[in-house]
């Protein structure tokens, strides 16, 4: 067997990813600029805060080498706003808080503005846009400019363990901090199981299920099942599918497309 | 791709600068993801992948250079010069040991579904890169060979030049892997079959025997490009028929078929 894993990332594999992301600490010694595979790493020079990727600060932390600043979202009063939102608010109860936005997307408070995605380019002349772990999701941030609502990262989960389990001392509050995420994983879970009555959705060609806001962790535990459920939806729907796309070739055929045939696929909706 | 994206290509050079470090483990690591999640094998990056092996190289390089210098210099005095050196000796090998687990992981999936799919993607390679002369008479050749072997059933593939979607090693892996596959299967139990039915890509009765990946199964994406419709049917149909739209930060499920150009533009990223 050349690989024994399944489909998709596993568990391990996400915290692997999520370690990637980026959080600031203050360093406790001097340590000269690295060039590391993932990206060249800046001086350290304490009592200056510094921005590093996660494994290394971890690594930095257990060594007392430097001090985490939980990320910006990591405190008991952010975490509290968000679990009130995502257990009272009337137009979230089937949907996760809205993630926070993509460069060059618009937040949530400015819905009219047309959302403009910045790629950069690779060495090959592709275009490239970043996404996490590779944004600055989990740094803390020193003055709050940004109006935007608060909102959980993608790898929320993996990375608020690892900061509870390694940089506790670090945390304000950490017992509290540990509490409220257990209830926001218990809120959210609920919704993603409440959600599996619309899967069928993602089942027809050319449809899919929403799970915007949803967290890497989250999505790694309902992979199985989610892509279980659709692909035996799938098969059972195959002759259905197969006597409709027939169907719409001959229309095309015949000249008249009336587009009646796509209500099926427009029906989604978000859980 | 306009003016704009093709100046911003040109001028990024093909030199190593600290910029393209981190954007090409950037791409690796979302490629990783990527080759994890479909069920298909994606197109080789190779231009990437020589880079990032260029970087390993020079990084293994640079850290048995300091591993040599704290060795000697430890029994002199000297040595106080640095004490961040077992430090930062620690940081680069933790570096080089998470790219070399993402490359590994991502070289063993590849196998894994080459292996599976070994007949599909032989075919697939040869039928793409056909002489209809030399088929038709190897046909020929074949039906009224009177000792066919399972071996014959497996295409030539040495000639080729156009090996996509797999690397150079990898086809020849493949075509290694089958013919000794396809002599075991002869040896152990189909040596013993009518010989009209030893062929390993056998179609009678409007079943073939090859399996190849399935397409339709479903996968977690992020839109990242401002809006992503997903197409109905796959590569073979015209495309222009399109279902639900994705907006930018989206998280959604939908099929492996829909979004698989836009994935090759760059604008979904697989979860």
């Amino acid at each position: 067997m050349a690989f024994p894993l399944p489909r998709g990332i596993t568990a391990s594999e996400i915290a692997f990813l999520a370690e990637m992301e980026t959080v600031t600490i203050v360093p406790r010694q001097r340590l000269e600029g690295l060039e590391l595979l993932g990206g060249p790493v800046e001086a350290l020079v304490p009592p200056r805060r510094a921005s590093l990727p996660l494994w290394l600060a971890l690594l930095l932390k257990r060594q007392r080498r430097a001090n985490i600043i939980p990320p910006t979202w990591l405190h008991p009063e952010p975490l509290s706003l968000i679990l009130e939102f995502e257990s009272q608010h009337q137009d979230y109860k089937n949907a996760f808080s809205p993630p926070p936005p993509l460069p060059g997307q618009p937040s949530i408070l400015e819905p009219d503005v047309i959302p403009s995605a910045r790629p950069q380019y690779t060495p090959d002349g592709n275009r490239y846009y970043a996404a996490p772990p590779f944004l600055p999701q989990n740094t803390a941030q020193t003055v709050t400019t940004s109006r935007d609502p608060l909102s959980l990262p993608f790898h929320w989960v993996e990375v608020g363990n690892m900061l509870l389990e390694a940089a506790s001392d670090d945390l304000v509050d950490p017992d509290q901090i540990r509490r409220l995420l257990k209830d926001l994983r218990e809120v959210r879970m609920a919704k993603m199981r409440s959600g599996v009555d619309v899967l069928d959705a993602a089942a027809t060609g050319g449809g899919g299920v929403s799970l915007t806001g949803v967290g890497s962790m989250e999505l790694g535990e309902e992979r199985g099942f989610i892509t279980g459920v659709v692909d035996g939806l799938r098969r059972i729907g195959s002759s259905k599918e197969q006597a409709r796309r027939e169907q719409m070739a001959e229309q095309r055929a015949n000249g008249g497309y009336d587009g009646t045939q796509d209500d099926e696929e427009e029906d989604y909706m978000e859980f | 791709m306009d003016i704009d994206d093709i100046l911003a290509s040109v001028d990024r050079g093909p030199g190593a600068s600290p910029d393209s470090t981190a954007l090409d483990h950037q791409l690796l690591t979302r490629f990783w993801v990527a080759e994890r999640a479909v069920s298909e094998v994606l197109p080789w990056p190779a231009p990437l992948m020589e880079r990032i092996m260029d970087r390993v190289r020079i990084q293994i390089e640079t850290i048995e250079d300091l591993a040599a210098s704290s060795e000697t210099t430890l029994p002199t005095t000297a040595n106080t010069h640095n004490p961040n050196l077992n430090l930062r000796l620690s940081i680069l090998q933790t570096d080089l040991a998470r790219t070399q687990y993402i490359v590994r992981s991502l070289l063993r999936a590849r196998l894994a579904k080459i292996t599976k799919y070994s007949m599909h993607y032989l075919v697939l390679l040869a039928s793409r890169n056909k002489n209809p002369l030399a088929s038709q008479t190897q046909s020929t050749a074949s039906s009224q060979n009177p000792n066919q072997q399972p071996e014959d059933s497996v295409p030539d593939i040495s000639t080729l030049t156009d090996l996509a979607p797999l690397s150079e090693p990898e086809s020849s892996f493949l075509h290694a892997h089958q013919t000794l596959l396809a002599g075991h299967y002869a040896g152990s139990f189909m040596g013993a079959f009518p010989r009209q039915l030893r062929r390993l890509d056998d179609n009678a009765g409007g079943t073939s025997m090859i399996q190849g990946p399935e397409l339709r199964e479903v996968v977690f994406v992020r839109c990242l490009g401002a809006e992503v419709p997903v197409v109905v049917g796959g590569a073979d149909e015209d495309g222009d028929e399109t279902g639900v739209t994705m907006q930018m930060g989206d998280v959604w499920v939908v099929r492996w078929e829909g979004i698989k150009k836009a994935w090759g533009r760059g604008e979904v990223e697989l979860l």
